[in-house]
């Protein structure tokens, strides 16, 4: 199994159709986990990281969740490949650029657990759309068959014992992946991301932690995972991520209201620019691919188009290009095979009309 | 000359300095490049983190972990534990932090299967006998009789067997 092999399976956020959902693209839970009487990763001498990984992948390739699936060490990936494991969320940037790494993937990906990251474990798992409660059900049964297997480090006081303050007790960070390019067109983003803020709850880029919001997209989730429950904690993401998804709606159709043919023609322009372009840089792409999404939550074009979309927001990617291509390229080299993989994909899509939603 | 500002976390010169304010205290971190990339300077958990840190481990005398050897100026350095033994060893330094950066000092929530909760347990324990008293004075049998089965119920779970 390689990585060749996650980039042509149909995964859950790629290819999964009709499990696209306006404005939440996917909802996330992640599990901090570490093995009892083993120092963390960032402290482990060579061997004890090696007896960790060796431990962690054989627990973890026994659950049927994992049947079939891909174990990848970080030291026998090429750069790309390690490149495209975090394009996918699949893998960190901290896990892929150090250098015990290990992650196990399930043959669908929506489950990916990380080893040797900060912590022992990290078990990841990513629905398409807004599925908080069913995420967390695959996280919990997997936590649950893990640690049948594996004697967790945790302690009565202080629950789950992680390498870092800010993950102890639960180690749970649920998120939610968000689209929102009506507050973002409205100029609310800063508010709404204060309040998120205030009340305890991070707002980063798309690609996680110091990363930019491109395509206007946004990763929401809890800060807190000491002295509030799992259900506590999934309560109070999910009341917020239903508050949101009400203002981007209410901003969406404020700016289609009031801006009428401009809001379409704004769209339209994005979608002629990217049917046509010859050189697409990634940045350009992914503002370019907000808009179609937009266009199709607001029935500018079929939703059933969406899924489309989602696909070259993550095929599009600079490493998903470079692998795709398997030859070395320059940046034109990139921008003009993204451009070709938007042109051919949207082929078929129908003219951007007024909005119905 | 004035000496340059060290980071917040490790000994490296510190370029980045945030201040934050909150009914009108400000609060000044200062971290170098590096962490600030890694820690992402604008989540304000860093923010607190960082914060705790400093004046945390600063006053805290030099304690080492017997079990792997991770000491207070390595946490300072780092901002993460060397195994799961320095959550007990650097208790008091790590208390005072997790007030600041966490809800709650304690774990309400899930335990390994075939290890019982029993610090949960024993909270509900105490709390089922307050309300078993209510119900009793105000004479709602009903609810006390109810609460009388959950008291046997979780006496029995944490008596060790």
């Amino acid at each position: 199994m390689s990585v060749q092999d996650i980039l042509d399976a149909e995964s859950e956020l790629t290819h999964l159709l009709g499990a696209q959902q306006a404005v939440v693209l996917s909802t996330r839970i992640r599990l901090a986990r570490n093995l009892d009487g083993l120092p963390f990763p960032g402290w482990a001498k060579v061997p004890q990281r090696k007896e960790i990984a060796e431990r962690c992948v054989d627990a973890l390739t026994e659950l049927p969740k994992f049947r079939r699936g891909h174990v990848l060490r970080m030291t026998e990936l090429q750069d790309r490949e390690r490149a495209v494991l975090v394009e996918r969320h699949l893998v960190s940037k901290e896990l892929a650029s150090g250098k015990s790494g290990a992650a196990v993937i399930s043959r669908d990906q929506t489950c990916s657990v990380m080893i040797n990251e900060e912590d022992h474990l990290r078990i990841q798992v990513v629905k398409a759309g807004w599925h908080l409660r069913g995420t967390w059900h695959i996280a919990e049964q997997l936590d649950d068959d893990l640690g049948g297997r594996l004697k967790m480090a945790f302690s009565e006081r202080l629950g789950y014992l992680t390498a870092c303050p800010t993950n102890v007790g639960t180690g749970l960070r649920a998120s939610a992946m968000v689209h929102l390019p009506g507050l973002c067109l409205a100029g609310h983003m800063d508010k709404v991301s204060r309040a998120l803020n205030q009340d305890g709850l991070a707002v980063r880029g798309w690609l996680g932690e110091g990363t930019e919001a491109a395509g206007n997209i946004f990763q929401i989730s809890n800060q807190q995972t000491l002295g509030l429950s799992e259900d506590a904690i999934l309560k109070h993401l999910g009341g917020w991520i239903k508050n949101v998804v009400e203002q981007e709606w209410n901003a969406r159709r404020k700016l289609a209201k009031d801006e009428g043919e401009r809001f379409s023609d704004r769209l339209a322009r994005s979608f002629g620019l990217l049917r046509h372009a010859r050189l697409l840089t990634s940045a350009e792409s992914m503002n370019m691919l907000s808009h179609l999404r937009l266009a199709c939550d607001m029935g500018c074009l079929p939703e059933g188009h969406r899924h489309i979309v989602d696909r070259l927001m993550i095929e599009g990617q600079p490493a998903h290009v470079q692998v795709r291509a398997g030859e070395e390229l320059d940046s034109d080299g990139r921008d003009c095979r993204r451009a070709t993989l938007v042109r051919e994909a949207l082929r078929d899509f129908p003219e951007v009309t007024a909005p119905t939603a | 000359m004035s000496q340059p500002l060290k980071c917040s976390l490790c000994e490296e010169a510190a370029t980045v300095h945030l201040s934050q304010v909150v009914h009108s205290k400000v609060t000044k971190v200062h971290l170098c490049e590096a962490c600030a990339q890694k820690g992402g300077a604008t989540d304000p958990a860093v923010f607190q983190l960082a914060d705790a840190l400093t004046s945390a481990v600063m006053a805290a005398p030099a304690i080492t972990c017997p079990k792997c050897g991770f000491t207070d100026i390595d946490f300072r350095k780092r901002g993460r534990l060397g195994c799961p033994s320095c959550w007990e060893v650097f208790g008091d330094v790590l208390g005072g932090l997790l007030t600041k950066v966490q809800h709650e000092p304690e774990h309400v929530g899930r335990a390994p299967a075939g290890i019982l909760p029993s610090g949960q347990l024993r909270r509900r324990l105490e709390a089922a006998r307050r309300e078993m008293e209510q119900a009793v004075t105000s004479e709602d049998f009903e609810v006390a009789a109810r609460l009388r089965d959950e008291i046997s119920a979780l006496e029995q779970q944490l008596t060790p067997s």
